[in-house]
């Protein structure tokens, strides 16, 4: 199979982490379950500090590479290294380093709230104020609620509180913000980006489009086990040659050669009496295109301008929509 | 440290859930009353000899019900994955599950027992020490049981047909359902096999016979070795998550856990000879269980059963002995207590001494009396009765009042009649009809007290009779 090329951006001046140290190392990662590659030669670095995304489809591989850092998972092969450990190796010691949230979490169904985070904070050497987490995670009124009565956003909440029970350096989360409604999809957010405000490494898996570019200072995007781009969400977007969209409605018909040659147009077609345009620089072709409609005695009836979004970067990548 | 935490949660989510719940504590009660009531008939002999059974029955459950089908419940619902994520290896989940499995156990014994002495008057001839290392012993052995069965099973309905075939297997084979002596040559032999045949076995003996835990060593170092067994084999295969699945060979592996079975087994099959302790234990409860119906069928009719008289002089207090032959009284007539008394009782009577004739070559005469009150519901009465043996001579049995003027005008026959009877070497029962009983006060007779004589007379030379269980017929 013909690996896909890699848009990377992780040396460019636009990087604010490179020059923190690496708290996480994949190298060339592999893991197969029977005949299935769920990771096929995985590489990429996590900085200190940084909120890390992987990004894609479900069965990409996400959770498994986020379960062999963990240390859940033995890999097949390549090298890991968590926090200078080896997961497969030192799995006890991480734990205590790591914080993780499973994409389901199940506890006993008559466990309390409280009881579960004074259960798992017994568990660590060091251990946060079970107080001062029912407080933060807003779980303080259903601290005597039993786990099977919390809805599912407060189950997630407690999934996180239970994450960060052991204050750990590193916060790894698999799919954080899947089944929610927006509401509470937004409370996670606030809650990540309060992790990166307090200097603590995340590592979280989406499928999520505006998650991972409103929360993640870096993005690797994987598809079918392997690494299909890496860097910034903007830089992937910028670099990705997508161009900005413009969709856009005319007084009179034109036709699309006299469009394509306008500055900046990479690309554009016509459906049902609207004009659609990729373009790059989209400000270049925005005044190019005033200057051609005034020439040709058009006028601009309604425009729409979509920045182009880590979908178009994966599209342009793989050839596929995420969902797909 | 950590096991002990979990352990701590666990019994409290247990005292939560209404089905754990009743399944710990009320079922096991139902095992108690269903041998107790139905099996036992409340009968506080056999309730001790059932006690083995039913406590080795919730011993047997929670380990295959409780801990083993837990285990799996747990990781096919996902909860270990959870406890994956914290600094914790198998082994501080394992020890977590026995030992909240063990610390629910306590309770329920306690529980047990409490309903046993109190409600079925369970006499306690097994020491607390003993009770609870049998009890540890036992649910560590079916712990293992439990664990290695949840180890092999890869899914929950795997592990219900497993725990199942276990489960009856042990059930109807090996004493815990039908005493082991009941049991077919074929299912005795096979029975040495299965640990709850050891658990079950020492608790009866102990229990119906008084035997020293130490004299079931074997029994108790194979449990315990099992049990190791079914934690190593628990530890080494252990799986946090559903999807991991175990290897046929793996399985064939674990099939080690009952080498110390299959050695017991043969042990007990070619070299000793546990059949007839077996017996040995039922047939000691048997006869306590006989006794005991006995004593309680007869308690309210009983007139004298020698059981709570201490000593030969308390015995003179309660009886009158007199020698009256003509002469200067040279026959001799002593009571003394011997054990055992008939029908398994302790203690009978013994009314012995040496017939003396006396002036003209008249025969000596010699007798015992006691006092006897009506009963003061005599309705239905026929007459009284006792067990005796002796030596083949002639004695006599008669009821009357102390002074035969006290008969006045009642419409009986004075002298009343006595009854003779020649007692042989073996306990006999001698019954004495006496039709006014049914009716005393019609002939005015129910004021007493009443004597009872028993007395010998004939030929000079010594004399002995065993005298038990008096009572009204």
């Amino acid at each position: 199979m013909v690996r896909p090329p890699v848009l990377s951006c992780s040396h460019s001046p636009m990087n604010q982490t490179a020059e923190k140290p690496v708290l996480v190392s994949v190298q060339n990662l592999h893991k197969n379950y029977g005949d299935l590659a769920a990771v096929r030669g995985l590489s990429f670095d996590i900085f200190q500090g940084e909120v890390f995304g992987l990004l894609g489809p479900n069965g990409a591989g996400k959770t498994t590479t986020i379960e062999i850092i963990e240390g859940l998972r033995q890999p097949d092969g390549g090298r890991v290294r968590v926090c200078g450990l080896d997961p497969a190796q030192e799995s006890m010691s991480l734990k205590e380093r790591i914080g993780a949230q499973l994409q389901s979490t199940v506890l006993p169904d008559k466990m309390r709230v409280d009881e579960a985070l004074r259960l798992f904070a017994g568990f660590y050497r060091r251990s946060a104020s079970v107080e001062a987490l029912l407080e933060r995670f807003g779980l303080k009124e259903k601290r005597h609620t039993f786990f099977e009565k919390l809805s599912g956003g407060q189950k997630q909440r407690l999934a996180l509180a239970l994450a960060l029970v052991n204050e750990p350096e590193m916060v790894l989360l698999d799919e954080p913000t899947v089944g929610l409604d927006p509401q509470l999809r937004r409370d996670i957010y606030a809650l990540i980006e309060r992790f990166r405000s307090e200097g603590r490494t995340v590592l979280l898996t989406t499928h999520y489009i505006e998650e991972a570019e409103r929360l993640c200072d870096r993005v690797a995007i994987m598809d079918r086990g392997q690494l299909v781009a890496l860097g910034t969400p903007r830089e992937l977007i910028t670099r990705s040659g997508q161009g900005t969209r413009l969709e856009l409605r005319l007084a009179k018909p034109v036709g699309l050669e006299r469009l394509k040659v306008i500055d900046g147009v990479i690309d554009c077609h016509e459906a049902e009496g609207a004009y659609f345009l990729r373009a790059q620089p989209p400000a270049v072709t925005i005044a190019a295109l005033v200057r051609f409609l005034e020439a040709d005695d058009n006028a601009l009836v309604d425009l729409h301008i979509a920045r182009p979004s880590l979908e178009d970067v994966f599209v342009e990548m793989t050839g596929r929509r995420m969902e797909a | 440290m950590a096991a002990v935490r979990i352990a701590l949660l666990t019994i409290r989510l247990v005292m939560r859930t209404k089905v754990a719940l009743f399944f710990t504590f009320v079922f096991p009660l139902v095992f108690l009353f269903a041998y107790a009531g139905l099996i036992a008939h409340g009968n506080p002999e056999i309730v001790a000899y059932m006690f083995g059974p039913v406590v080795t029955l919730n011993i047997m459950g929670s380990g295959f019900f409780g801990l083993g089908i837990q285990s799996v419940m747990q990781r096919e619902r996902g909860s270990l994955r959870r406890y994956r994520l914290a600094p914790l290896g198998p082994r501080t989940i394992l020890l977590s599950n026995l030992l909240a499995n063990y610390l629910l156990q306590l309770p329920t014994l306690g529980l047990l027992l409490f309903c046993a002495v109190a409600i079925f008057h369970m006499p306690m001839k097994i020491g607390w020490v003993t009770l609870l290392v049998l009890v540890t012993v036992g649910t560590f052995a079916f712990a293992g049981f439990g664990l290695t069965i949840a180890s092999v099973a890869n899914t929950m309905q795997e592990a219900q047909v497993y725990n199942n075939i276990a489960w009856f297997t042990l059930l109807f084979l090996s004493g815990v359902t039908f005493p082991l002596p009941m049991l077919p040559r074929t299912i005795q032999r096979l029975a040495m096999f299965f640990p709850s045949t050891y658990l079950v076995s020492s608790f009866q003996s102990i229990a119906a016979q008084g035997d020293p835990l130490l004299r079931h060593w074997p029994e108790m170092l194979v449990l315990v070795t099992s049990g190791f067994f079914g934690l190593l084999f628990a530890m080494k295969l252990f799986r946090w998550e559903k999807e991991e699945r175990i290897s046929t060979r793996a399985k064939l592996w674990s099939c080690v856990f009952v080498l110390p079975f299959l050695v017991m087994g043969v042990w007990m099959n070619t070299r000793a000879n546990p059949t007839a302790a077996w017996s040995r234990s039922y047939n000691a409860m048997d006869q306590g269980s006989s006794a005991g119906a006995n004593a309680k069928a007869a308690k309210d009719n009983s007139i004298e059963d020698f059981e709570g008289v201490q000593t030969s002089e308390e015995l003179t207090n309660r009886w009158r002995v007199t020698a009256d032959s003509g002469a200067a009284n040279h026959s001799v007539v002593e009571l003394s207590l011997v054990t055992p008394g008939a029908e398994g009782t302790r203690r009978a009577m013994r009314f012995a001494g040496r017939l003396a004739a006396g002036p003209k070559n008249t025969p000596g005469k010699v007798a015992a009396r006691y006092e006897v009150k009506i009963p003061v519901n005599s309705r239905g009465l026929e007459g009284i009765k006792f067990e005796t043996r002796g030596d083949s001579r002639v004695y006599q049995v008669a009821f009357r009042p102390p002074n035969v003027a006290q008969l006045g005008s009642s419409g009986l026959p004075v002298p009343l009649p006595a009854i003779s009877f020649v007692p042989g070497g073996t306990w006999q029962n001698v019954r004495v009809p006496i039709a006014w009983l049914a009716n005393p006060t019609e002939h005015g007779l129910a004021e007493g007290p009443w004597i009872l004589e028993i007395s010998v007379t004939g030929p000079s030379g010594e004399f002995a009779l065993d005298i038990d269980e008096i009572r009204f017929y």
